[in-house]
């Protein structure tokens, strides 16, 4: 199998995203909206309470903004395609062609995000109207982007084996759902998980959720120090490597029971 | 050449059972269902055993929940039999399905495996890279396909929009870019006008005689498998129940004919020697006779003889009523599969 199959599925799914040119601008349009909320609500926040220690509200707003322009990226369900082919019974022209299909709905997934990673540029300069986004010295970008790299993959098979149900129940959106307001709230994503107190906050942060948002965050905001940057990126690759296995248990699972709806 | 003396296919007993969580009734049913480890084996495929050469063109005909689409599947690799053996091109699919998925082309007539938000020629091209097809012989197909099937109007347009019969037609490229051995049709003619139904079968023809490609071909349009098929499966209930000439099914079921007369003014209970009168309507009577036992010229003459006669026609059977009685009434005639 060449791998000229996946770039192009890659590539054709990049265009298909970039046909739907007025969704992309509403993204924007309504991240920018977000930015402006966050940095009121944070500001007001801080204004009423003692500030927490190690992150400051310039800090805080650095945090939340980076955070919104990470969910670019990271709210692509570039594996909805199972849903939607499973649904249909297309998946099973998919399987019926020279492919391995879960490489196939991976690199679908990417061509999409590579789309949306372009939104981050415009996002990024609209936003910069608006606040002030503190940036960290060299090495720590580059293991924020380290970091960053290590939560998409693991973000990709949590949306891979939720996609996958789909092969039991043919329809998964109200899990999504559930999942989805779950990650939000538990990943770090709008609130930084030190901000749960006690046992809560130890809970949350041995969650697989704090791959996603929460450990690159962390590392750009510089709460978690240099010293520390070897243990979490193995955490991530813990986490990474137990769902990509899982991941490939279901997907074999899967197709030994592949039913193919009206077929 | 294809190879004619190795099938190209062969199934020896091929069994797909369903097993189905069986569903209690009343109104704690369904509660009942969660908790029961009930099953019930639903049999899709019965002993299917059957050998295609390369470069035959056979359809494979049932009424719907016959077996037909299950036994499609197996053979392109996506389900598992339950019990026998199946070889594709000397592979067996579902231990090598991307092997066996290099070797055929598929096209199902109501869901299409075309790019539904991209241009015609992107599917294509992405296709290309699937298959890994050699750049000429991408070319050259792309070129044959388009004068063939006349897409070069539509080429540029998302799949989305276009009509039924287009898209149909950017199906069957999209099947035969990579010049699969064999190619399954599951009802590729569905819902086409009569024109745009013309040009399919022309092109499975084409693709049969030209370039030697094993044709798989489903349908409930019989009109589609007189036009194409010498050779027919039966299936039905799971089970193969004829397997031979569609010439032959059609001599044996069709030696009754039916002869049309329109007289000048009605006639009450008119008759012929020789036939046996199967209906009148006004003026029109219908009459059926064995061919083989009455000659329709002296049935003509005789009828022209006792009746003022305007007009005569005959009518052939048609593939379509032969088969309805098949179904219905069950196949006894020769090659008959035992049961």
């Amino acid at each position: 199998m060449a791998a000229g199959a996946y770039v192009e599925f890659a590539r054709k799914a990049f265009a298909r995203e970039a046909t739907y040119r007025m969704e992309v601008f509403t993204l924007v349009g309504s991240l920018i909206l977000r930015v402006y909320l966050l940095r009121s609500l944070w500001t007001a926040l801080y204004a009423q309470n003692a500030e927490p220690p190690g992150l400051p509200l310039h800090s805080m707003i650095t945090y939340a903004t980076v955070a919104l322009l990470m969910s670019l990226v990271l709210e692509v369900d570039g594996t909805r395609l199972i849903r939607e082919r499973v649904r249909e019974g297309t998946i099973a022209t998919d399987l019926m062609k020279p492919i391995s299909v879960p490489i196939y709905f991976f690199s679908d997934g990417l061509g999409q995000t590579l789309l949306h990673a372009l939104l981050i540029v415009p996002s990024l300069l609209f936003a910069l109207l608006l606040v002030h986004v503190d940036v960290p010295p060299p090495q720590t970008l580059a293991a924020f982007a380290f970091a960053f790299l290590l939560g998409y993959g693991v973000n990709f098979f949590i949306n891979f084996l939720m996609n996958s149900v789909a092969f039991w129940t043919l329809e998964t959106f109200a899990m999504q759902l559930i999942v989805r307001w779950g990650s939000d709230l538990l990943s770090g994503q709008i609130i930084p998980l030190m901000f749960f107190p006690g046992a809560l906050g130890r809970f949350v942060f041995a969650l697989p959720f704090a791959a996603v948002y929460s450990t690159p965050l962390l590392i750009y905001v510089g709460i978690i120090p240099a010293s520390q940057w070897p243990r979490y990126f193995f955490i991530q690759a813990c986490w990474l490597a137990s769902f990509g296995l899982l991941s490939l248990w279901v997907w074999t699972a899967a197709s030994r029971r592949i039913v193919v709806q009206g077929g | 050449m294809p190879d004619m003396t190795q099938p190209i296919i062969q199934t020896r007993d091929l069994r797909k059972v369903f097993r189905t969580v069986k569903r209690a009734s009343g109104g704690l049913g369904a509660l009942r269902t969660l908790f029961s480890r009930e099953y019930e084996d639903r049999v899709a495929v019965a002993d299917v055993t059957m050998s295609l050469a390369a470069g035959e063109l056979v359809g494979y005909i049932g009424p719907n929940g016959a077996g037909k689409s299950t036994t499609i599947k197996m053979l392109t690799g996506i389900l598992v039999p339950t019990s026998g053996s199946l070889e594709v091109a000397g592979i067996v699919p579902y231990e090598h399905r991307k092997e066996n998925g290099r070797n055929i082309g598929v096209v199902f007539g109501q869901r299409s495996q075309l790019y539904w938000d991209l241009p015609l020629q992107e599917s294509f091209e992405l296709l290309r890279a699937i298959y890994a097809i050699p750049r000429d012989r991408y070319r050259q197909n792309l070129k044959d396909f388009v004068d063939i099937l006349q897409m070069d109007d539509f080429l540029r347009t998302p799949v989305r929009q276009l009509s039924l019969g287009q898209r149909m037609r950017g199906d069957f490229a999209a099947a035969m870019l990579h010049d699969p051995k064999i190619v399954y049709l599951d009802e590729p003619t569905i819902g086409l006008d009569v024109v745009a139904k013309e040009a399919i079968r022309q092109f499975i023809a084409g693709i049969n005689a030209q370039r030697g490609t094993t044709v798989i071909l489903t349908t409930h349009d019989l009109a589609d498998v007189e036009r194409l098929c010498r050779r027919i499966v039966l299936i039905d209930r799971g089970t193969i129940i004829y397997d031979g000439d569609v010439e032959r099914i059609k001599s044996e079921y069709g030696r009754y004919r039916t002869l049309v007369l329109r007289f000048g003014q009605a006639v009450e209970s008119p008759q012929l020697d020789g036939a046996e009168l199967a209906s009148v309507e006004g003026t029109t009577a219908r009459f059926r006779f064995d061919r083989n036992v009455a000659r329709p010229d002296l049935l003509i003459r005789q009828a022209g003889d006792r009746y003022s006669v305007e007009d005569v026609t005959i009518e052939e059977p048609e593939l379509e009523s032969i088969i309805r009685r098949i179904y219905v009434e069950g196949y006894a005639g020769q090659g008959a599969a035992t049961l």
